[in-house]
């Protein structure tokens, strides 16, 4: 075990529970507990609990922090929020990526706004640094304040239809917090100090950022505080949970779960190569025609006009079967011909086909008596553009799969649904 | 994970250094994977198996198990004939973790040299295997 991965506040909790181990991003997390299948379902069922203080925050504050997100970001943050496309406001934040100049990705990352001059940045373990070089690269003499947080904070996320009921339990004043929270909005802060529109505080008085996002693809919130007070979150969540089938899980069901939502793993499907042709088109701020962007920002420039030469496409499997991540996979089309590798190759253990169909053990249209085994899913790039029902090969040293390009996976996610009807 | 000293290891099967068990039957052995291999695997998902009449060579790869995360392979720890296959992991892969060394076995194999069972490690010496892991 290598002596240079940091540890969360919560290590000692996850070895003492048996949690296989391992490292990531920097850090040893937990893979699984008791079954990494088990969790993956728990979160589509009822609802799972993640370790993910592992991952990076900046603060970024200043009468000029907006105007540097807004060169440095994907999104324009004068147009990014909902359907509408309003600008970003306090409470709201937004899901982009910082790209350098060639248009290649360093990190993606979500930006919340909790005042006029101050924003947060999350972004991946171990790149805080990274991205507060970029940042502070890019900042000249602007009035910008960027300060990381990661070794000062704590994260957990939790995640699945029972999470708001669950919150219930803890917060001091659950009626006034889960009252009107769109997806990807956020509430209070994890700094008793700062100076933000509405505090959200848990029953025993600890102050937290409550955010209605995640990355599972299901309904639920990521929570931010202190870490001095994480466990003492952990373990409360844990209890109050107990009667709503909530179940800790470990990186392996994060995998699958945002395998089966058709969302990026950073530098695994984004990463030094250009962030354009991807499943991700929502991340950048094209126009209403789609023929450019609303702004220009850092790497803009190489995205449009596009060159065309290299495409992300997700895809599903006809059975759980995977290929080997370990053997570099190739993609190949029907001529055998090598066009590409794959990205991501993980098995969503909750759907399964049905006739034409996949369904979901969360679908209310399931045939009777459906009791999926999984689909392999993921995503490749290949070196030509391919549309949605093409089928394509992935080829390992042991086997050769053919599977689709789709636009989507799992059916049937939560993550944007109401939360009145999450109550 | 389990600390080896929780470790399931029973005393009448031999090892492999790639962590499968081999169990002397009358003229044929049969197959499967330690307690250590399903911890450290995880859920097992799909069990790929040979088929019957299929002829291996010690070390030789003669299907995989796939968990959540990974497919990894499987490796003849004798060479030899397959005679049987587990039919019942298809619609249960989780029984290699549930019962590694009974209902979780793999193949049964008429071994080509029967000699190649003395290079397998007792308990013992898996044990102190593992510890150096």
């Amino acid at each position: 075990m290598e002596k240079s991965n940091k540890t969360t506040p919560l290590y000692s909790w996850h070895v003492a529970k048996g949690a296989t181990m391992s490292a990531f991003g920097g850090y040893l997390m937990p893979l699984w507990y008791a079954s990494a299948k088990e969790e993956h379902l728990a979160v589509i069922t009822a609802a799972g609990l993640f370790d993910t203080s592992h991952m990076a925050v900046l603060s970024v504050d200043g009468t000029e922090a907006r105007d540097l997100l807004q060169e440095t970001f994907t999104q324009n943050l004068e147009a990014c929020v909902g359907s509408a496309k309003s600008p970003l406001s306090a409470g709201r934040c937004v899901y982009g990526a910082f790209l350098n100049e060639a248009g290649e990705v360093i990190d993606d990352s979500i930006i919340y706004q909790s005042g006029s001059d101050a924003y947060m940045a999350v972004v991946n373990a171990g790149m805080g640094e990274a991205i507060g070089r970029h940042l502070s690269e890019h900042s000249h003499d602007r009035q910008a304040t960027i300060t990381d947080r990661t070794d000062r904070l704590g994260k957990v996320d939790l995640q699945g239809p029972m999470a708001a009921k669950i919150l219930t339990k803890i917060l001091a004043d659950p009626t006034k917090v889960l009252d009107r929270m769109p997806y990807f909005s956020f509430k209070g802060h994890f700094d008793p100090a700062a100076a933000v529109m509405d505090r959200v505080i848990l029953k025993n008085g600890t102050p937290i950022l409550l955010s209605r996002t995640g990355y599972t693809g299901e309904f639920g919130f990521e929570i931010f505080t202190d870490q001095q007070h994480l466990l003492s979150l952990w373990e409360m969540l844990l209890e109050a949970g107990s009667s709503y089938g909530l179940t800790v899980c470990g990186l392996a069901a994060r995998d699958s779960l945002r395998a089966g939502a058709v969302l990026p793993l950073s530098h695994q499907d984004i990463g030094p190569w250009r962030f354009i042709n991807h499943p991700w088109q929502f991340a950048l701020p094209f126009n209403e025609d789609h023929s450019g962007f609303t702004k220009s920002f850092t790497g803009s420039q190489a995205l449009l006009p596009d060159k065309g030469s290299e495409y992300t496409y997700a895809f599903v499997g006809q059975d759980l079967r995977k290929v080997s991540s370990a053997d570099d996979p190739v993609v190949l089309d029907a001529h055998n011909k090598e066009i590409g590798k794959v990205l991501t190759c993980a098995t969503d253990m909750a759907i399964g086909r049905a006739g034409d169909r996949i369904y979901s053990i969360a679908s209310p249209d399931k045939p009777d008596g459906f009791t999926p085994k999984g689909l392999c899913c993921g995503f490749i790039k290949v070196n030509t553009e391919l549309s949605v029902g093409h089928t394509v090969q992935l080829k390992d040293k042991r086997r050769r799969l053919s599977v689709t390009i789709v636009n989507d996976v799992r059916p049937h996610r939560t993550a944007r649904k109401p939360l009145r009807e999450m109550m | 994970m389990k600390e080896i000293t929780q470790l399931n290891l029973p005393e009448d099967v031999l090892y492999a250094d790639d962590h499968e068990w081999v169990r002397k039957d009358d003229g044929t052995v049969k197959i499967g994977i330690s307690d250590y291999a399903q911890d450290q695997l995880g859920d097992i998902v799909y069990v790929e198996l040979p088929q019957v009449g299929d002829k291996f060579d010690q070390k030789e790869a003669f299907g995989s198990l796939e968990s959540v995360k990974a497919v990894s392979e499987l490796f003849m720890p004798v060479g030899g004939e397959v005679v049987a296959v587990n039919a019942g992991l298809e619609a249960a892969p989780e029984l290699v973790n549930t019962a590694p060394y009974t209902d979780g076995w793999m193949v049964e194999i008429k071994p080509k040299d029967p000699a190649e069972l003395e290079s397998l490690m007792s308990k013992d010496a898996y044990v102190e295997m593992l510890k150096g892991l």
